[in-house]
């Protein structure tokens, strides 16, 4: 029968040949001056690549709450970029409410290779949710919140065929349903845009605001060829800017006055 | 066995003392750095280990060091990592069974060229750091690299002269 061979010899072996390495190093920077300098310096490196490598490792290992953190502050930020865009606005003015709440959120799971995808995130009605808000990104639309849960909420994922929200075509263009094009991870088609209206592929598209879900101008992703469809309307392929397989950290936007809408739509 | 140990122990003092003397006397060229030290630490018996052969090289190097002109401790950094390679080089070239046999290598056993690419890899360790220590990266590496290659053969040469006193067949 083989012996196993131990580690412990080569460990005893490999330390006693280090401590030997550095006396002779020791005993010739001692000696002189010019091998001296060179061990400083070669050391100084030595230590600079070990500190510099255990910060790298030690930054990889806070990155998740170095996002958290991020995602925390973008979303005060977007709620008093709100505040201060509304308090322009007299009719908001004149009850003296804040129009949209924002909430950060982290997606706990995520559906993306069906016709009818999902989202899972880590709020839910304890933080505020309710069903008909929006999930946003910096880049987009992500979904709709479709059900609440006290610490979780289940949403419709705008790669979702089920799922269309109102676009705008640049900053004053004609305003149509976009939906999700069914195939590509940053696809999308906007529909309905009447043939007289004229656009460039490469502008922008934006939220139109016309809903009580989502709030107006928020970047969607950028205009592309068009087709006409039964000779009456237009159908524009848009790139979204947000790719959904890199999903992570979204921002729950709620509406707080869609009740008072939804009850003038009955 | 006894009178092998006691020859190889009088060959390897009186061969620290050539190399003593050739440190001190001999100075032929800049480029050219006469050392026997690797082949005597490659040729350690067998039966010491390798910390016990760490130890042989450093205090070696050290009296060569102290005793010879030059710098403290530069002979000392360059023949300890000879003696820590030993044990793997001989496992790679002669395989395992000297070890476990305690049986030293010789030329008649083990084949020259076999022989030859042991001293060469123990050389040519020795010289990389010594001559890297000793430049401090104040010399251009043209200079380095003709005194390696010039030390190399040089070392080589007298090692192999060297290796049949350091070790003998034992069926002799």
């Amino acid at each position: 029968m083989p012996r196993r061979r131990s580690i412990f010899p080569s460990i005893v072996n490999a330390a006693i040949f280090i401590l030997m390495e550095i006396a002779a190093l020791n005993l010739l920077s001692r000696n002189s001056s010019l091998q001296e300098i060179w061990i400083a310096q070669a050391s100084h490196k030595f230590m600079g690549a070990v500190w510099g490598g255990s910060q790298s490792i030690r930054s990889y290992f806070t990155l998740r709450s170095e996002n958290e953190a991020l995602a925390a502050e973008n979303h005060e930020l977007r709620k008093r970029l709100m505040e201060i865009s509304t308090s322009t606005d007299s009719s908001v003015q004149l009850t003296g409410d804040t129009p949209y709440s924002f909430f950060s959120a982290n997606i706990v799971k995520i559906s993306r290779n069906k016709q009818h995808n999902y989202i899972i995130i880590d709020k839910g009605s304890e933080n505020g949710v309710t069903d008909r808000c929006g999930i946003i990104s910096s880049k987009g639309v992500i979904g709709i919140v479709d059900a609440v849960g006290p610490h979780h909420a289940f949403a419709l994922s705008f790669r979702n065929a089920d799922v269309s929200i109102s676009a705008r075509l640049g900053n004053e263009g004609a305003v149509g349903p976009l939906v999700w094009d069914g195939r590509s991870s940053d696809g999308a088609i906007m529909k309905e845009i009447p043939l007289q209206y004229k656009y460039h592929p490469g502008d922008t598209v934006y939220t139109s605001g016309y809903s009580s879900i989502f709030p107006p101008d928020i970047p969607l992703g950028l205009a592309g060829e068009s087709r006409v469809i039964n000779g009456a309307t237009n159908e524009i392929r848009v790139k979204l800017f947000q790719d959904f397989s890199s999903l992570r950290y979204v921002t729950v936007v709620k509406n707080n006055n869609a009740r008072e809408m939804e009850a003038l739509e009955r | 066995m006894r009178q092998a140990r006691v020859d190889y122990d009088m060959a390897y003092m009186i061969l620290v003392v050539s190399q003593l003397l050739v440190c001190n006397y001999l100075h032929v060229s800049p480029y050219l750095m006469l050392s026997i030290l690797p082949v005597l630490v490659l040729t350690i018996p067998i039966r010491v280990g390798t910390v016990g052969a760490m130890i042989i090289a450093f205090i070696t190097g050290f009296a060569v060091d102290i005793l010879a002109e030059g710098l403290l401790g530069i002979n000392a950094l360059a023949l300890v990592p000879v003696a820590f390679i030993r044990r793997p080089l001989i496992t790679l070239l002669f395989g395992n069974e000297m070890f476990s046999r305690e049986e030293d290598f010789s030329v008649h056993k083990n084949g020259f060229f076999k022989v030859f690419v042991a001293i060469v890899s123990v050389q040519a360790l020795f010289l990389v750091i010594y001559i890297w220590a000793d430049g401090a990266a104040t010399r251009p590496l043209w200079f380095n690299a003709l005194r390696f290659g010039v030390s190399l053969v040089a070392g080589v040469v007298i090692s192999l002269l060297l290796i049949d006193t350091l070790a003998p067949d034992d069926k002799k």
